[in-house]
């Protein structure tokens, strides 16, 4: 058990790791969730021009490697005159990307929205923006909750690279245990299996909330 | 007082090998991963016994931790525990070759699992052996279904090379990396190195795009052409 004895004392170090992990997490799940709402709208409701900018956006942010990107603005911003926190550059960048792919899986389930409903809310009064609000966006939403679930699975994973711009979050604090204790083998398979918990656990509350969701749709 | 910054011919040089060694990469894992999660996909679609549940929990393992994770436990972890050598390239195609595999090997059983089985239980009837069965009846259908997959888990994977740099092999980020270092430039470095993942995705996805319509025109769908006269 020298392993156990060895690791023992930067258990602190990894917990204090995991919090930063799970504080880059919860900040960019809520910021990707924005961006790629506010881009699936403009991209359904928005007319021809505003849906080609919102691929076009799509796109690239897709098909552009995420580490490559961190870089242009951890490195770029300053530039500007921006000086921010590697936290908040990571939670910018991971909102921005991973936003890309929110906004297809929302704007798959806007466009799964009935036809009926619109013209119910119509007949009711309702102007475009309530009806878009108080309607379509929370029925896409059940549609969308499960892909939705494997994209912010994704992120959590995805924020193992701001360890290459200083973050200390639980890649960056395992990359210290494993050079200090000169067990990278035992630290980083413990890492390993500390991410698949984490990333099954978000899996299932995403789960959980799916099937609450739809609790009214029987089958 | 001049210093050694701006851009020089070398510059593009070092880009051109970036490139050389990310498509290399890229190549090799791909090729080598679809194989093997071919491979895995019909030991978990024909349940063996031991392999199929072991198969699973390393796929499993391999989606769900993060790619610098894995890369460092190869590249940093096995030499120091086995005692066993091991390049960085080494490395880097080791971990992509699993991941891709175990990408595939979800694609393929789902492409396996959408072939009626009623069809496998009628060819045994006949008396056809289980090689011919997946040769013949199971691999052309599967195939529909799992080319646009593939495609999807290929442009994924082009830009998760990226990751490679992290461990010193000197792809197209690590270029970018150096040449930002060296100018200063990272409005100019970091929109062309982008650019270039961005042409590479968009290659596969027109060469996959090419394949599929290939496919179509030549399986079981091919009268199934869009021929919806009044929608």
């Amino acid at each position: 058990m020298s392993f156990l004895s060895d690791i023992g004392p930067f258990i602190p170090a990894l917990w204090d790791g995991f919090l930063t992990t799970a504080a880059v997490s919860a900040a960019s799940i809520l910021g990707s969730f924005v961006v790629g709402t506010a881009l699936a709208v403009v991209a359904t409701y928005g007319g021809r021009i505003a849906a080609m900018a919102a691929t076009i956006y799509i796109e690239a942010f897709r098909n552009i490697s995420f580490l490559v990107l961190i870089f242009f603005f951890y490195f770029g911003l300053p530039e500007l005159g921006i000086f921010i926190s590697a936290f908040w550059t990571g939670v910018l960048v991971l909102s921005l990307a991973v936003g890309a792919y929110v906004a297809d899986a929302i704007s798959a389930g806007l466009t799964n929205v009935q036809g009926g409903v619109k013209d119910a809310a119509t007949a009711f009064g309702l102007t475009t923006a309530q009806r878009i609000r108080l309607l379509e966006l929370p029925l896409a939403l059940r549609v969308s909750l499960r892909p939705l679930g494997s994209l912010f699975v994704n992120l959590i994973l995805t924020t193992s690279i701001l360890s290459t711009i200083t973050l200390n979050e639980l890649t960056n604090a395992a990359k210290i245990i494993a050079s200090t204790t000169f067990r990278p083998f035992e630290v980083y398979f413990l890492l390993l299996i500390l991410y698949s918990i984490l990333t099954y656990l978000c899996s299932v509350i995403v789960h959980r909330m799916h099937v609450r969701a739809n609790r009214f749709l029987a089958t | 007082m001049p210093t050694q910054e701006g851009f020089n011919h070398f510059d593009l040089m070092l880009w051109l090998a970036g490139l050389g060694v990310t498509l290399s990469v890229f190549l090799i894992s791909s090729v080598f991963g679809c194989l093997l999660g071919t491979l895995m996909a019909i030991g978990r679609y024909y349940q063996v016994a031991v392999i199929g549940p072991l198969l699973f929990a390393i796929g499993e393992v391999l989606r769900n931790s993060p790619v610098i994770v894995q890369l460092f436990l190869v590249y940093f972890g096995i030499p120091m525990f086995f005692g066993i050598r091991i390049t960085q390239f080494d490395a880097a195609i080791l971990v992509l070759t699993a991941n891709t595999a175990a990408f595939m090997s979800v694609v393929g059983l789902s492409a396996l699992e959408s072939v009626d089985r009623e069809q496998v239980l009628t060819a045994r009837s006949f008396a056809l052996d289980e090689m011919d069965i997946l040769r013949r009846i199971l691999a052309p259908q599967a195939l529909i279904v799992a080319l646009p997959l593939t495609i999807g888990v290929l442009v994924n994977q082009a830009q998760v090379t990226s990751l490679i740099s992290v461990i010193g092999v000197a792809d197209l980020t690590r270029v970018g990396h150096i040449l930002n270092q060296k100018t200063f430039e990272p409005f100019i470095v970091w929109p062309v190195i982008g650019a270039t993942y961005l042409v590479i995705s968009l290659a596969i996805s027109a060469l996959g795009k090419h394949l599929q319509k290939r496919v179509k025109m030549s399986g079981p769908l091919a009268n199934q052409k869009e021929t919806f006269a009044f929608d």
